[in-house]
């Protein structure tokens, strides 16, 4: 008995090895002849800023958004929000100091800034980006080490745009700024973060730009109207 | 605006709100070309005023200024992102110290006066200069930062009206050895490959280029490949830690100035491994062999002409016997576990490799060896001219490609070819209308040399164009003491004032960038229009119009007959006629006007990504490989040997120096301090040192540490552990800093080639302060 036990196991083993060996052998054959039989590939162009696709992104925290905090210690408002910009749309700078000088920001940026939460330190709750996917942060992002300036300058800031727009009285307001860079609309629209002025009352609507248009930036929706080709018809 | 008009603009403001409101997403032509309500911002592209990798900015303009900018998505470059110095460059317009009026020194002062007694000045000096001491006493030095009508109206100024060739620019210090790179393996400049290699290749290696600070929208296009795909793999083979190494899936360290005995290394391991490209080689190749032993170009005068001999795969195998992996790892500090690694990587038939590269190989006294011996790799596998797979050298400046190196604004150049050739002068002659007799056959100097020969005295007259050399050149104060010396006149154009406007007898203020209409041309050979987008302030001039103007002044209307109005787009159809034809046709400036760009050779209304391959290249013959630069349409592969750097750290001196940029600094620093965003991020230059010689020498984080060479000496603070981390034994200091200025310590060393000196490499001793 034991000993038809014992070579049961080996069988067994054997067996185990056998496929083992297979599926390990065929996988790096598979993958070598993949590899070799590409070729060049066909161009398959994928922008780098499709201009929709962030929009229905962090949509799975809509619900969240919707039961979150709301108190008044550490709201921001919309004028902190671009006392950070250098323009309304510019790059906001790192207004907090950093752990590191060292590295990209990448993980050590995306641990607070992709998905929020409280930071006691701030009394603040951390905005969320709308770009997660974009890792070298300190390409755009810059942390200012001290006030002075090398020169004056004669530079200034335009007036942000104005949050109001609605077509008709009660109608959804219209977006008023370029969606490039910023396609996800509940990154800073929504959450604990987010200004007080510019929070949306129903985040789980999730489908933002199914009623809000935006007015500007047609070219980055890629929704070109040429003269030529306007909608405009004449009664014949 | 009067209230009539208010009211009117009102009305249009919400009338075209409300029509837009009511129909989502679809703009009325007719109302988009009316006069905009205000708050409403105009988007015009533009290529970034920066670095060499040519992003499409959309500038934003409000009541004729610039106030906003985005990245342009239709731009194959950026694809709409840009960097924090593009995101704020039109801020660099508006600093409070623009220089508007221009600037004559009478009794030691800088006293205000008209543009007209200026420009007649400069004449009048640029004469009389020549009368006393001939034409080659008068020179003029511009940079990759001319826009590509500013050097070619310099280039015919200098060289065909005036008729020297004491014509060079900035790029000399910066892109040489690129140039004579190309030149020596190909037998033509520039880039074979494009930025869409990046969506092919599986592997990036970087040969000492901090891409993630240097060129960080190229960078981010690895970065997002390498989420795209997951075989994509990014190795950083640098001489120090910075945040590409951290970012890269591996970082390798090498010792300063080795990377030529690893490249031959690599070469040797993939013809050990048997990994050669047999057939490509055998047919699209040959080998060659140089002088050795070539020296530095330490002293005044120095000469030197390279010899090309032909070897065979056998003698080349033979001279890669002193570059075994295991000899090279006690050389270069790399073990050789990650030679073979390398190796494996360029060797592997399955994955295609593109190869980036900057300063880190053109500022080096071999450098024009070093960019051989990386494309040797690339020929040896086969690896070069086809998607993804690219040798590729980076350039630092706008229009360094465009203007120094397409337009030629270097001793030796013609916009077709060299002086030295009888076929380019007479073109050259022709297209001028000038006598070819005028355009001397030798080229005089080199930037290095141009400075020298300024000390010495043979050069008395230098007008200097959006540069600033006396933060710049190697070796400074020589250099500075030598332009201050009496009976020198030098003329600066530039837009703020900078430690070479405090050398100028006459500054002209320039109009900057979009204030002015222009093209510049990128590292992958995209030519660029922006037209005048805001007016230049006070008596700011174009640097094309400044020298049309004077050249007039001298008499040569006849060459420089345009009218203000159509002078860009006539010097850009002069200019397309010395590169016609399917090796270098350039794009016809309505099409430059109407997108972003066009890469040339722009043959048949299309421009061509990839050069020498039939299937890309519309002037290969058949539809292979074909590299047309060299006889027999066959590359070079160099036998070129590892030669030890000129100051090497010793006991006196035991420190090694590298210099270079952080990513928020462009050059000297001359308009990214004047943005505030960027100034209050680096306000200021700093040694890094690597932590364990910080603690042996005392010395911490912000301490102030004096640093001595032969040369001259700097304070500056010390930074342990922050951005950047050299290697034991090595320290770095950014050079965008005017109040420090590094290159009083560097070495005016070059590469005996290209005559580029090298920035990274001389030795220091550091005392704490």
């Amino acid at each position: 008995m034991a000993m038809k036990k014992k070579r049961g196991i080996s069988i067994f083993i054997f067996i185990l090895l056998m496929i083992s060996a297979i599926v390990v052998l065929d996988r790096s054959l598979t993958t070598n002849q993949e590899r070799a039989s590409l070729g060049y590939e066909p161009e398959d162009y994928v922008p780098s800023l499709p201009a929709e696709s962030g929009v229905f992104r962090r949509s799975e925290y809509a619900l969240d958004y919707e039961n979150m905090p709301d108190g008044d210690s550490f709201k921001r408002s919309l004028e902190d929000y671009y006392e950070n910009r250098a323009y309304p749309g510019a790059p906001p700078i790192i207004p907090h100091p950093l752990v590191s000088e060292q590295g990209i920001g990448g993980k050590s940026c995306l641990q607070c800034h992709e998905n929020g939460g409280y930071v006691d330190r701030f009394k603040a709750y951390a905005p969320v980006t709308p770009h997660p996917e974009m890792l070298n942060c300190r390409q755009c992002h810059a942390a200012p080490k001290s006030g002075q300036l090398f020169k004056k300058t004669n530079w200034v800031k335009i007036s942000h745009p104005e949050i109001k727009g609605s077509a008709l009285q009660g109608g959804p307001p219209v977006i008023p700024h370029s969606l490039q860079m910023r396609e996800n609309c509940l990154a800073c629209h929504a959450g604990p973060a987010a200004p007080n002025e510019i929070k949306v009352s129903h985040p789980y609507r999730v489908n933002c730009r199914q009623c809000h248009v935006p007015v500007q930036e047609f070219a980055t929706l890629k929704a070109k109207w040429d003269s030529t080709d306007q909608f405009f018809r004449k009664p014949n | 605006m009067n209230r009539r008009e208010f009211v009117k603009k009102l009305a249009a403001a919400s009338a075209l709100a409300a029509a837009a409101a009511m129909f989502p997403g679809i703009v009325f032509a007719d109302q988009q070309e009316q006069e905009l309500p205000a708050g409403e911002i105009t988007w015009k592209k533009s290529p970034c005023r920066f670095c060499g990798v040519g992003c499409g900015l959309k500038i934003g303009l409000q009541k004729g200024k610039a106030v906003a900018v985005k990245g342009d998505p239709d731009s194959p470059v950026n694809k709409g992102l840009c960097c924090v110095k593009g995101y704020h460059s039109v801020m660099a317009l508006y600093a409070k110290d623009r220089l508007t009026k221009p600037l004559v020194r009478k009794n030691g002062k800088l006293v205000e006066t008209s543009i007209d007694e200026a420009l007649d000045l400069v004449a009048s000096k640029m004469q009389e200069t020549i009368d006393k001491h001939g034409k080659d006493s008068v020179s003029m030095y511009g940079s990759g930062q001319w826009t590509i009508p500013d050097g070619y109206v310099a280039s015919k100024f200098m060289k065909g009206a005036i008729g020297t060739n004491n014509l060079e620019a900035n790029a000399r210090l910066c892109m040489a050895s690129a140039v004579t790179g190309f030149l020596t393996t190909f037998g033509m400049d520039e880039p074979m490959g494009c930025y869409e290699d990046i969506d092919h290749a599986d592997v990036f290696v970087l040969w000492g280029n901090n891409m993630a600070e240097m060129h960080p929208v190229l960078f981010s296009r690895l970065l997002d490949q390498r989420l795209k795909r997951s075989n994509v793999k990014i190795i950083d083979l640098a001489t120090r830690t910075t945040r590409t190494s951290t970012a890269a899936d591996r970082s390798i360290l090498f010792k300063p100035q080795t990377d030529l005995a690893i490249a031959n290394a690599i070469c040797y391991e993939i013809i050990n491994n048997g990994w050669v490209n047999q057939e490509f080689v055998r047919k699209h190749c040959a080998f060659k062999k140089g002088k050795t032993n070539i020296g530095y170009g330490l002293e005044d005068n120095f000469k030197f002409k390279d010899e090309a001999t032909g070897i065979d795969l056998d003698e080349f195998k033979e001279f890669l016997k002193d570059y075994r992996p295991d000899k090279v790892e006690k050389m270069s500090g790399v073990s050789a576990k990650d030679i073979k690694y390398l190796a494996a990587v360029y060797g592997n038939p399955n994955k295609k490799v593109t190869s980036f590269w900057c300063m880190g190989m053109n500022q080096h006294t071999r450098g024009t060896w070093i960019n051989n011996l990386v494309y040797n790799i690339h020929l040896l596998v086969g690896k070069i001219s086809t998607p993804g797979n690219s040798p590729f050298s980076l350039t630092g400046q706008p229009s360094a490609c465009g203007t120094v190196r397409e337009v030629g604004t270097l001793t030796h150049k013609l916009p077709h070819g060299v002086v030295m050739n009888e076929k380019d002068r007479k073109m050259a002659a022709e297209i001028w209308k000038v006598p070819v007799e005028n355009i001397p056959p030798k080229p005089s100097l080199h930037t290095v040399e141009m400075f020298r020969a300024l000390d010495r005295g043979e050069v008395r007259f230098m007008w200097i164009q959006v540069t600033n050399p006396m933060v710049t050149m190697p070796k400074l104060n020589r250099y500075r003491d030598g332009a201050l010396k009496e009976d020198r006149f030098i003329v600066v154009s530039d837009v703020y004032p900078t430690p070479t406007t405090d050398i100028a007898d006459v500054i002209l203020p320039s109009a900057m960038w979009i204030e002015r209409e222009g093209m510049y041309g990128n590292s992958e050979r995209r030519t660029q229009h922006f037209e005048q987008l805001v007016d230049a302030p006070g008596d700011c001039m174009s640097d094309t119009w400044q020298i049309i103007e004077v050249a007039r002044r001298m008499g040569f209307e006849k060459q420089f007959p345009w009218s203000y109005e159509e002078h860009i787009p006539e010097i850009w159809k002069e200019y397309s006629l010395f590169h016609e034809g399917a090796k270098h046709g350039m794009a016809p400036y309505q099409v430059l006007k109407s997108q972003p760009g066009a890469q040339w050779p722009y043959v048949n209304g299309k421009s061509t990504q990839w050069r020498f391959h039939g299937k890309y290249d519309p002037a290969c013959k058949g539809n292979t490989y074909d590299f047309y630069g060299k006889p027999e349409g066959k590359a070079w592969i160099w036998a070129r040997p590892y030669e030890a750097a000129p100051e090497e750290p010793d006991q006196e001196y035991p420190f090694l120096l590298n210099t270079g940029r952080v990513i928020e600094h462009w050059h000297t620093g001359s308009m990214t301090r004047r943005i505030p965003v960027l100034h209050q991020a680096v306000p200021k230059a700093y040694v890094e040192l690597h932590p364990d010689d910080a603690k042996q020498m005392g010395i911490r984080n912000g301490n102030q540490v004096r640093l001595v060479s032969r040369r001259g000496k700097i304070d500056l603070p010390a930074s342990v552990n922050e951005r950047g981390k050299p290697v034991r034994g090595h320290v770095f200091v950014p050079f965008f800093d005017e109040g420090k200025l590094i290159n009083e310590l560097t070495l005016d060393a070059f590469c005996p080639i290209s005559k580029q000196p090298d920035y990274k490499k001389c030795a220091i001793k550091i005392e704490k302060v």
